[in-house]
């Protein structure tokens, strides 16, 4: 089943584009079909449903889906931990 | 490659800033003049930094990568500052968590998804504690250009290794 994964920051112009694409390889590595929808933040709302969010400014706001942090992405520390984390939500 | 667009016009060494804005007034105005910015983009990257941070702790060291809307940009580029002393930032993605910065990688991104590769090498570029040692260590432009030259002719070889 195709999954989608919600990629956010604050105007979806920088770091979301990293993540997002960082997402799109993980996923192509594991054989797991996703669509990626990348947005601002104030945007994650109009766009659920989704099987993931990952974002990459805080966001503080439960929106009953998991969320993770794509800052291990940018600052290159703890990126296995990271992709192993979206690997779990996904696999599911 | 990023060194390929760098230019001396757009980097300034031993930058005197006392906070994050005059930080952006001071690289900001350099990536105005060169036609890459408009007006605008000064004010939007002060605005967008309150709500949205770009301080980034590479393990003890601190950088800050400004960026904001398409809308205040002409054309996709980057913008390098050495600081004279660190200014404090906000850290991307944390709870208003400090980081002390000395290096600056200011970018105006036109077309996101086109410049992927480009974003992407930048992270590269920035997780390298010895690159980031080496560009705070010079005072010339041409030097700072020359050690992303050589830290990305690194990254070429290790792709087709």
């Amino acid at each position: 089943m195709k999954k989608k994964v919600i990629v956010a920051c604050g105007g979806a112009v920088a770091t979301s584009t990293i993540a997002a694409n960082k997402v799109v390889e993980l996923c192509k590595e594991n054989g797991i079909d996703v669509e990626i929808c990348q947005v601002r933040l104030s945007e994650i709302g109009s766009n659920l449903p989704a099987d993931l969010i990952v974002t990459t400014s805080k966001c503080k706001r439960d929106y009953g889906v998991p969320l993770l942090t794509g800052m291990p992405f940018i600052s290159g520390v703890g990126v296995d931990k990271t992709k192993a984390n979206i690997l779990k939500v996904l696999s599911r | 490659m990023i060194w390929e667009e760098l230019d001396s016009a757009r980097i300034i060494t031993d930058l005197e800033a006392e906070s994050t804005k005059d930080v952006f007034e001071a690289l900001g105005s350099r990536m105005i003049q060169e036609g890459y910015a408009k007006e605008s983009y000064i004010q939007a990257l002060i605005d967008r930094e309150k709500d949205y941070p770009t301080g980034l702790d590479m393990g003890g060291f601190g950088i800050a990568i400004p960026h904001t809307d398409v809308s205040h940009v002409n054309e996709s580029g980057v913008a390098i500052g050495v600081l004279k002393k660190p200014v404090e930032f906000i850290q991307m993605g944390m709870d208003d968590d400090p980081v002390d910065v000395s290096l600056v990688f200011m970018l105006t991104v036109k077309d996101p998804s086109a410049h992927i590769d480009k974003l992407q090498r930048i992270t590269e570029i920035i997780q390298d504690q010895k690159v980031l040692d080496r560009l705070t260590g010079t005072k010339e432009a041409e030097a700072i250009i020359n050690v992303i030259r050589e830290k990305e002719e690194d990254l070429d070889q290790e792709l087709t290794a």
